[in-house]
């Protein structure tokens, strides 16, 4: 079937497509600028959409929650050092699940005090070298970071260094429940304050050395008493292996993954692609439209044309090749031009939409302040080929009238 | 097929009709184009198809050619009985047997006169050289040779059905079937296609079946036949 006189006829059928299309320029001009804008913008607004998508999760993630999350059972509902676990390092996955990091906490409620105000906060005992996997490492500190885990100052936020009315350098007051179960007021000066990309992580977020804290909050039977291990993993993907594993490993322990922690966003995640696939579908709905009309339209014009290829003996599936040639031709060509113009597009942009205007409603959504569009190559491939497969079908309805040509109508007049 | 054996010509007839009818139907009327033609040809001839319009030309023709069906009758060319092919069959007929020339010139307007004459012998898979040099030769013999690059825009009407009639002989079929060719060009350049297509027919002996209301074709043919109201109503072989 595929000699090479049959390949060598394609070839011709398609240099025959091709000029077709140039002959109906004007008209095809049209066609291509509007799967070109169709293309182009759709591939733009998936990439924002995507970069929100993108955003959201690693927002997510590098909160403190990880990919994964190792904590005691009655954490969740009591969380106290009651429910501590002692340090489990080291930890390993094996090599086909490579880890980026993990980071072990204590992280329990807390008050503070400045003399002028008094806040709920999240207070985490960290070892700052180990925080590269969390929203730490996008901190810009006023001050000094903490020195290391042995380091007893506090790290706080800007809104809650504001909300306080206190700066670097000054001192607060801590009360939290101690390793006995009672509550314990303790002094601390403050090192540093950071800005973070999330106003509310500013508000909610305290930081002071692990090791220093352990030895605030007094014994346990556990040596190195830590309330959570949050994990990051080079692959998301691996999360799922990763988490069973891990089970199977602390089978005492509680763990999550993000989607568990954090189910609002991995619902918006996951609506995101849905969404994605809705806008795909009406775009290329509305193109399909306007392709099958022009090329029925075209069919049509060239019965007596393409009646007269039938007289001459050709046959009903070379007609129907070289329908479906133009078709897809046409679609390829508007589809590469549309893609080209979303890639322009996107890189346009640069460093992303500033939406700081924005910013409490932004956050309100987990969203940093900048919207960078994140343009991946499966996305246009699979944009690329979806398209050209909805040329392939359009191609159908303009095909089908061609074969209802009869060689008679080369001669109708 | 008894019939051609009854024939002269030691070579069975390259069309054998009998009883031909070809029935339309028309808002429920019928309309019969053709009520029962009898016409046998042999190869070599150069036969005129005269007739008032309206009269069977060129639905005789199409019949001949494969292009359109009959009711009755029996339609045989070059050794096949048309009657009993169905419509892939048919196309691959008129590939490879009959050539076919139209009174609209109807080449393909995006190709050049070459890549027309061409795109027939591509259909028919001949391979890259060989389909070059027959076209350009067939186009020499039509007095073409420097046009093959032109597109059927860039020529006149006489030209246009000169490449038409290339493109109908490139493949060499055993008959080549004209409807009204010259219908739309002036007397002169009438003339000079008919002295083409004469020279044609001894020289390839190629059969050439051509309709026409027009007494200066006829007058180039060697064998004249008329139709009147579906059927043949006077035939210059039979009459002499
Ligand atoms: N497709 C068709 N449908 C209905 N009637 C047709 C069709 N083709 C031809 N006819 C009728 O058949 C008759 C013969 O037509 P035709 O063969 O074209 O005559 P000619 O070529 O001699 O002018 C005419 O009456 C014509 O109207
Ligand atoms: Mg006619």
């Amino acid at each position: 079937m595929f000699s090479s006189s049959f390949i060598s006829t394609l070839a011709m059928l398609f240099n025959f497509s091709l000029r077709n299309i140039v002959r109906y320029r004007r008209r095809n001009f049209f066609l291509f600028a509007a799967i070109a804008v169709a293309v182009g913008g759709t591939t733009l607004s998936n990439a924002l959409i995507r970069g929100w998508q993108v955003d959201m999760l690693e927002t997510a993630v590098s909160g403190l929650t990880g990919h994964i999350k190792l904590q005691a059972p009655g954490f969740a509902d009591d969380p106290s050092l009651q429910n501590a676990f002692s340090s489990l390092t080291p930890i390993s996955l094996g090599d086909n699940v490579p880890i980026l990091g993990f980071a072990q906490r204590i992280n329990i409620p807390a008050v503070i005090s400045s003399e002028r105000e008094t806040r709920g906060v999240a207070l985490v005992g960290v070892d700052p070298a180990n925080e590269g996997i969390s929203l730490y490492r996008d901190f810009v500190i006023e001050g000094e970071d903490l020195g290391g885990p042995e380091d007893g100052r506090l790290l706080i936020g800007r809104a809650l260094a504001e909300t306080l009315q206190t700066r670097v350098g000054r001192r607060v007051v801590v009360i939290m429940e101690g390793a006995d179960g009672k509550s314990r007021e303790r002094g601390y000066r403050i090192a540093g304050v950071f800005d973070a990309p999330m106003k509310i992580s500013e508000e909610l977020l305290v930081f002071t050395g692990l090791e220093a804290m352990q030895a605030a909050l007094g014994n346990t039977q556990l040596r190195t008493p830590i309330t959570e291990l949050s994990l990051v993993l080079q692959a998301e993907e691996d999360r799922g292996v990763a988490q069973r594993e891990l089970a199977a490993q602390h089978p005492q322990l509680v763990v999550k993954d993000w989607r568990e922690m954090q189910p609002q966003v991995a619902e918006i995640v996951d609506l995101v692609d849905a969404t994605m696939a809705i806008w795909f579908f009406l775009i290329m709905s509305a193109l399909t439209f306007g392709l099958v009309n022009t090329l029925i339209a075209t069919v049509m014009q060239r019965t007596r044309e393409l009646g007269m290829l039938r007289a001459l003996g050709m046959n009903q599936r070379l007609l129907l090749i070289q329908v479906v040639m133009e078709c897809v031709g046409i679609m390829v060509v508007g589809v590469i031009a549309g893609l080209l113009l979303g890639i322009a597009m996107v890189f346009g942009l640069g460093d992303g939409i500033d939406l700081s205007a924005f910013s409490e409603s932004v956050e309100a959504f987990g969203m940093s302040t900048v919207l960078k569009p994140v343009l991946t190559l499966e996305d246009l491939l699979l944009f690329g080929g979806l398209s050209v497969l909805v040329g392939v079908f359009a191609s159908y309805f303009p095909a089908r009238r061609a074969l209802k040509i009869s060689p008679l109508m080369a001669m109708s007049r | 097929m008894t019939d051609s054996e009854q024939n002269s010509s030691t070579t069975a007839p390259v069309v054998a009709c009998q009883g031909v009818q070809r029935i339309y139907q028309q808002d429920t009327v019928p309309v019969y184009a053709l009520r029962g033609a009898d016409l046998t040809i042999n190869a070599g001839e150069f036969v005129s198809l005269a007739g008032p319009s309206g009269s069977g030309k060129s639905t005789l023709l199409n019949v001949i050619g494969g292009l359109d069906g009959f009711d009755a009758g029996s339609v045989v060319v070059g050794g096949v009985d048309l009657g009993g092919l169905n419509a892939a069959e048919l196309a691959e007929m008129r590939l490879r047997n009959v050539g076919f020339v139209f009174q609209a010139y109807n080449l393909i307007p995006v190709l050049t006169a070459r890549e027309n004459v061409e795109f027939i012998l591509q259909l028919q898979g001949t391979p890259n050289q060989e389909r070059r040099e027959r076209a350009d030769a067939a186009l020499q013999r039509l007095g073409l040779g420097d046009l093959g690059d032109r597109r059927p825009g860039e020529l006149s009407g006489g030209q246009q059905q000169r490449v038409a009639i290339a493109r109908a002989i490139v493949t060499e079929p055993v008959l080549l079937l004209a409807d009204e060719p010259t219908a739309n060009l002036d007397s002169k350049t009438t003339e000079e296609l008919l002295g083409l297509l004469r020279d044609l027919n001894p020289q390839q002996g190629m059969t050439i079946v051509t309709a026409t209301h027009d007494p200066i074709v006829m007058g180039y043919t060697s064998r004249q036949v008329a139709m009147l109201d579906g059927e043949i109503h006077q035939d210059s072989a039979s009459a002499d």
